[in-house]
């Protein structure tokens, strides 16, 4: 099985700090993989690794078993890896609709800079097919003509996400997307997320503090603790796993609904 | 060749003086004060007028003037970097910018004819080594610098603030952990910056004059040495100082025959660049200093409304000729400025970049304007090439914006500009070393006759044609991409955009309008080199973000740039350069600061009564959550 994202023994460090150390971790396509930890566990740093925006000191990177650990984040992004953030990236000077066309379109100019000024009656259709198949699977498509600047922080992150599947990656690593929203907006962002990896096959690894929506939507769990992997397994297995516990909450019992306050 | 490395190493240890305060105050504040050599210069003014105009003795008057340089001038430039809070690293380098242009117009307006010497106050005798005479003077000032540098030095050894403040230097953010009040660190970074910007100015003006733009320019030369010390190191500072000091001393003497007689004054600013283009940017401070886009949120125009503007605004532009009478001549000066504005304004608000050299590139359409219009190559062709020709050079300021970014692609543009002024604009493929200004033949064809008025109608055609271009651009994918690079470059990439390629375009893209537009402004007037100054790319800059009060729609701002430049003066009668440059600078600073605070001013308004809108009317916001983001992700 290497189809998705695989890591083998990652190691990155900042300035000499260890930040993750021995990560190997495997996200097939068609499921959703969670990537769990306390506060600065080194999650994000992991995932800036998986995606090229740090470089590792040793270790590989895999994307559909080949080799992209010395590839620029573009590369990797045209190779079929996209990713949403923590603090969402959206252009407030533009609509949603813009906002989530720029993932369609940037994949379709590919590396052929002359069609960064324009794709051509082609390419503005299948911007627009795309765009508007994004918005719907989003459920988000009465908000395509709102400024992305009023959007309310829930609906920022769908815009992220429409953005990223406007953009057909087939691997996508979303960075806390439940941060922010309450309990109705993360449960529905969680059915959102089941039924896109239904539909469209792609794989997705799920970094998350909300345990309530790991739970629900992973199928297999990685937990990060101090830079190392220090448990993985289903979802039962993980709240069953004293280690898991113990990383969380010291010596204490059970697995709140809620670790980690939103940010 | 002895000579020339002791004069070296004297103006070198007064570069490397002001380099420490500029060093200082950048760290501890995180704002790049671009007007330091401005308060040099002064300084330098102040002390001639107490102690030649007034009679004071000139150790009273130095004293004087060092006090109140550092007292007063510092107190002031902490309160106003202080009152700038965290606003996008733009409006930073516009508002010092805007106090360069206010103390470089206020001296001139008040010190009339603005090129003097300041009589020796030093000991002019001293000894001789192997023939050259070392005057006491010499020793003097490279000594004052040296005490200067080095009780700087053992201060932030030695006393608790001064440990407090060197924290800060090494790495801002302890700025708040270090227990000493920050104001109070702040405060005496500035003192000390400005008195050592005081001593600098007061003693470069005995050896270059008091020539204000010189003097004003010093700061540049101090940049050289700052970025020999990384703008981090405070001794590699003075070192680097000397080190310019002594290679522009020596060029110099190597270069002596024009059209490379002026290198030597370009050394600083090479330096400048090629330290920037060679050390790899982690080692370069971070401070405040990722580039906050301005995002323009001013809603797109519906197809009616539009065509509505555009239909008046055309009625009233043709109309001009008959109503401006004898007025022309600045509405179609106007006209080649609302071109190079509008180059400007796709780099600052379109893409989130910034240019300080915009003039340089001007130049060259202007230039090459002139050489092929003189060649006999027909006018329209020739202002197409002109145009062309500026683009290699805009693809190579790319170079440096593809590494950097904020106040050291402010700082790499602005050498640019200096480098060409001195290198390539006396060359003969620019303006050559004569000082007489070269001029086009006005295009002549049917209905246009030449004249004024046939002048002011063509450009009218030109600059319609750029509307369309630029409107065209902006709506296209490529100004999509653009606005969504200037407020979070890191997203593009994730979405596997090459967003290089996209700052390459842009430049090439700016360059192309901006050479354009010098090939204008060569056709109406013949023009010398005096229009094409490095100074004018920063009012340039300035204009446009005064304009960015009202809006930031890339026509609108560039209109009303162009407007408040050229036209305006005009009807404003006994309002010559000077004036200008002084007004431009104190409303700069003050939009700057507008800008700054805008969601306070708001509140303040509303509270007041005043305004109703949640902000005031689409001026530019600053995308904060882009910047932390990338900031977090890069030094996590």
């Amino acid at each position: 099985m290497s189809t998705g994202l695989q890591t083998t023994a990652l190691l990155v460090s900042y300035g000499g700090n260890v930040a993750v150390s021995e990560a190997t971790l495997h996200a097939p396509l068609g499921r959703i993989t969670g990537l769990i930890g306390p506060n600065g566990a080194g999650k994000t740093t992991t995932f800036n690794a998986c995606n090229g925006l740090v470089k590792p000191v040793s270790g590989r990177v895999l994307l559909d078993g080949r080799e992209v650990t010395g590839m620029g984040t573009a590369m990797r992004a045209r190779l079929g890896m996209g990713r949403t953030f923590q603090q969402v990236q959206v252009c407030s000077g533009m609509t949603v609709r813009a906002n989530v066309a720029l993932g369609a379109e940037v994949t379709l100019i590919g590396r052929n800079p002359l069609r960064q000024f324009t794709g051509g009656r082609e390419q503005r259709r299948q911007v627009a097919q795309r765009t508007q198949q994004a918005l719907e699977d989003c459920g988000i498509p009465h908000l395509a003509d709102t400024p992305a600047s009023i959007l309310s922080t829930g609906q920022r992150r769908l815009l992220e996400l429409a953005r990223v599947l406007a953009g057909g990656y087939s691997m996508l690593l979303l960075d806390e997307p439940s941060s922010g929203l309450d309990e109705e907006e993360t449960a529905r962002f969680g059915e959102i997320l089941t039924r896109v990896v239904d539909e469209r096959g792609v794989g997705i690894l799920l970094v998350e503090h909300d345990m309530t929506l790991v739970m629900a939507v992973c199928t297999y769990i990685y937990v990060l603790d101090f830079g190392s992997m220090i448990f993985e397994g289903t979802p039962a297995e993980t709240r069953s796993s004293p280690e898991v516990r113990a990383a969380y909450l010291g010596e204490d019992e059970g697995l709140p609904a809620k670790a980690g306050a939103p940010r | 060749m002895l000579p020339f490395i002791i004069g070296g190493l004297v103006t070198g240890s007064l570069y490397g003086l002001s380099g420490l305060g500029l060093v200082l105050t950048y760290r501890t504040s995180g704002v790049f004060n671009f007007a330091h050599g401005a308060i040099a210069a002064a300084a330098a003014f102040f002390f001639y007028a107490l102690h030649d105009q007034h009679n004071v003795p000139w150790p009273i008057a130095g004293l004087v003037v060092i006090a109140v340089f550092s007292v007063g001038v510092g107190f002031v430039m902490e309160w106003l970097t202080r009152s700038l809070g965290d606003a996008p690293a733009a409006v930073v380098v516009v508002v010092t910018i805007g106090l360069f242009l206010l103390v470089d117009g206020a001296i001139s307006v008040s010190v009339h004819d603005v090129v003097r010497s300041l009589p020796p106050f030093l000991p002019q005798t001293g000894f001789t080594v192997s023939d050259y005479l070392i005057s006491w003077e010499d020793i003097i000032i490279a000594l004052t610098a040296l005490v200067g540098a080095a009780s700087l030095y053992v201060f932030l050894r030695v006393t608790r603030i001064g440990v407090a403040m060197r924290a800060v230097v090494d790495n801002a953010t302890l700025v708040r952990l270090t227990g000493e009040p920050p104001a109070r660190i702040r405060r005496t970074a500035w003192s000390i910056g400005c008195g050592f910007a005081a001593v600098s100015g007061i003693l470069l003006a005995r050896s270059q004059g008091l020539d204000v733009t010189q003097l004003t320019f010093l700061v540049v030369q101090a940049f050289g040495a700052c970025a020999i010390g990384r703008f981090s190191s405070l001794p590699m500072t003075y070192v680097g100082g000397l080190i310019v000091g002594v290679v522009a001393a020596l060029s110099q003497d190597w270069f002596s025959n024009p059209p490379f007689s002026q290198l030597s004054e370009a050394v600083p600013f090479l330096v400048l660049i090629v330290v920037l283009l060679a050390v790899p940017t982690r080692w370069l401070p971070r401070g405040n200093l990722a580039f906050r886009g301005l995002v323009s949120n001013a809603a797109e125009l519906s197809r009616r409304g539009g065509a509505v503007i555009v239909g008046g605004l055309a009625i009233i532009l043709v109309l001009v000729p008959q109503v401006a009478g004898s007025h022309l001549p600045e509405w179609i000066s106007a006209e080649s400025n609302f071109v190079i504005f509008g180059s400007l304004a796709l780099l600052i608000w379109t893409s989130g970049q910034i240019s300080l050299c915009q003039m340089s590139f001007a130049a060259l359409g202007a230039t090459t304007m002139a050489h092929m219009a003189g060649h006999g190559v027909p006018w329209p062709l020739a202002l197409l090439i002109a145009g062309l020709l500026t683009v290699p050079v805009g693809a190579l300021i790319a170079v440096p914006a593809i590494r950097l970014s904020g106040i050291y692609l402010a700082l790499v543009t602005l050498g640019f500009g200096i480098v060409m002024q001195f290198v390539f604009y006396p060359t003969f493929l620019m303006f050559g070393s004569g000082t007489s200004a070269l001029s086009v033949k006005r295009p002549t064809l049917g209905p246009f006759t030449g004249s004024d008025k046939s002048t002011y109608y063509v450009s009218l055609i030109v600059i319609a044609l750029v509307c369309v271009a630029l409107v065209a651009i902006h709506r296209s994918r490529f100004g999509r991409l653009l606005r969504a690079m200037s407020e979070s470059p890191m997203m593009l990439t994730t979405l596997g955009l090459d967003v290089n390629v996209t700052r390459l375009m842009v430049f090439c893209l700016s360059a192309f309008f901006a050479g354009i537009g010098g090939a204008l402004v060569i056709t109406q007037f013949p023009v010398g080199t005096t229009v094409f100054m490095p100074i004018q790319s920063l009012v340039l800059v300035a204009v446009l973000a005064i304009c960015a009060i009202v809006g930031t729609r890339l026509l609108l701002t560039a209109g009303l740039a162009a407007l408040l430049m050229s036209v305006l003066p005009g009807y404003v009668t006994s309002f010559n350069t000077d004036d200008q440059t002084l007004s431009f600078g104190i409303a700069a600073v003050v939009c700057g600061l507008v800008l700054a605070n805008q969601d306070r001013l708001t509140a303040w308004l509303r509270a007041q009564g005043i305004a109703k809108g949640d902000r005031l009317a689409h001026s530019p916001v600053s995308s904060r959550s882009a910047a932390d983001e990338f900031v977090s992700v890069v030094s996590r």
